[in-house]
């Protein structure tokens, strides 16, 4: 028996950022953090490209895929670390694709990398935070570290903004 | 498409619009209002009881609304724990570093405080609930 697939460019495309993104998932997770659940997120760096300039379907697969593989690679599949990082990426994604839809008819006046990159890793943090304190530690306590994950969110953010903003400035360039 | 590719890094201008800076602002509007209420505001909810763990007995209870000075024995000796205006602190304990005493009042239900050498553990808790779920995902139910 034979199996036939036929991939689209789009596909081919997919592969590629997933796994640029996973290549910088796991690099990143092998510095060594100051505070536990505190680290540059520059994967996103990849999310926030497709999801600009491929638009949120991409973005989904992209990250999705990311989030699964990199998982099964450094042995977290399923674990406490795996439930937060997914997530943190799915309600990231989603609060995207929220505040794009009134923009949906005049695309040229939506918010740039900059600013869909604080939007993400504000409501990454936010996701994951609701998540560790309903499953993991219930403590009211653990409250008091929201801000301090926020302000490093709002720092971070803007860090892989900037970034992502200077990709997709040189990406159109050349192409 | 500019000639000189190898500077565009170099010559590369951050661009914001008006969408941006909404985001901005509100995203700090809205780190304000994070410390502002987490951090600045202690009123939130009062502690009602205090509960007193001594090494391996069953926790005792006592009312946060009543001012007393508690002498409980320890381990290693005694430790003497204050309770006043619905707060409590260790204000001695027969230990060599004082953390317990160093950590001051407990106001919030939740708050917990510990002398493990005297091995008497504090924490003060509310009736409403707030601050005693017991467990995690990873202990058990929740």
């Amino acid at each position: 028996m034979q199996l036939h697939f036929t991939t689209r460019h789009d596909d081919h495309r997919i592969a590629l950022l997933a796994a640029l993104a996973i290549s910088i998932h796991i690099i990143e997770s092998a510095f060594p953090s100051p505070l536990p659940g505190i680290k540059p997120g520059l994967a996103n760096v990849i999310t926030l490209f497709c999801f600009i300039r491929y638009g949120w379907q991409t973005a989904l697969q992209v990250s999705l895929l990311r989030v699964l593989i990199s998982s099964l690679l450094l042995g977290s599949f399923l674990s406490p670390t795996f439930l937060l990082s997914l997530s943190g990426a799915l309600l990231s994604l989603a609060s995207l694709i929220i505040v794009q839809w009134p923009f949906r008819q005049h695309l040229q006046y939506q918010p740039t990398a900059v600013g869909y990159a604080l939007i993400a890793s504000v409501s990454h943090i936010c996701g994951q935070f609701l998540v560790a304190w309903y499953f993991f530690i219930p403590h009211p306590g653990l409250f008091k570290l929201l801000p301090v994950f926020i302000t490093f969110a709002v720092l971070l953010g803007l860090l892989s903004g900037i970034i992502t903003q200077l990709l997709i400035k040189t990406n159109t360039a050349r192409a | 498409m500019k000639p000189d590719q190898q500077t565009l890094s170099s010559t590369f201008r951050l661009r914001l619009n008006s969408a941006d800076l909404v985001i901005l602002v509100l995203t700090i509007v809205l780190l304000f209002w994070v410390y502002n209420r987490l951090w600045f505001n202690q009123s939130s909810g009062k502690a009602d009881y205090l509960v007193v763990q001594i090494d391996t007995q069953a926790p005792l209870q006592y009312p946060l609304n009543q001012n007393r000075l508690l002498e409980l024995d320890g381990r290693r000796g005694k430790s003497i724990i204050e309770i006043s205006q619905g707060k409590a602190r260790f204000i001695h304990s027969s230990c060599r570093n004082q953390f317990c005493v160093f950590h001051g009042w407990l106001s919030t239900p939740g708050d917990t405080t510990a002398c493990l050498p005297n091995r008497i553990s504090i924490a003060v808790k509310s009736n409403s609930g707030n601050g005693t779920e017991p467990f995690d995902a990873l202990a058990g139910e929740h």
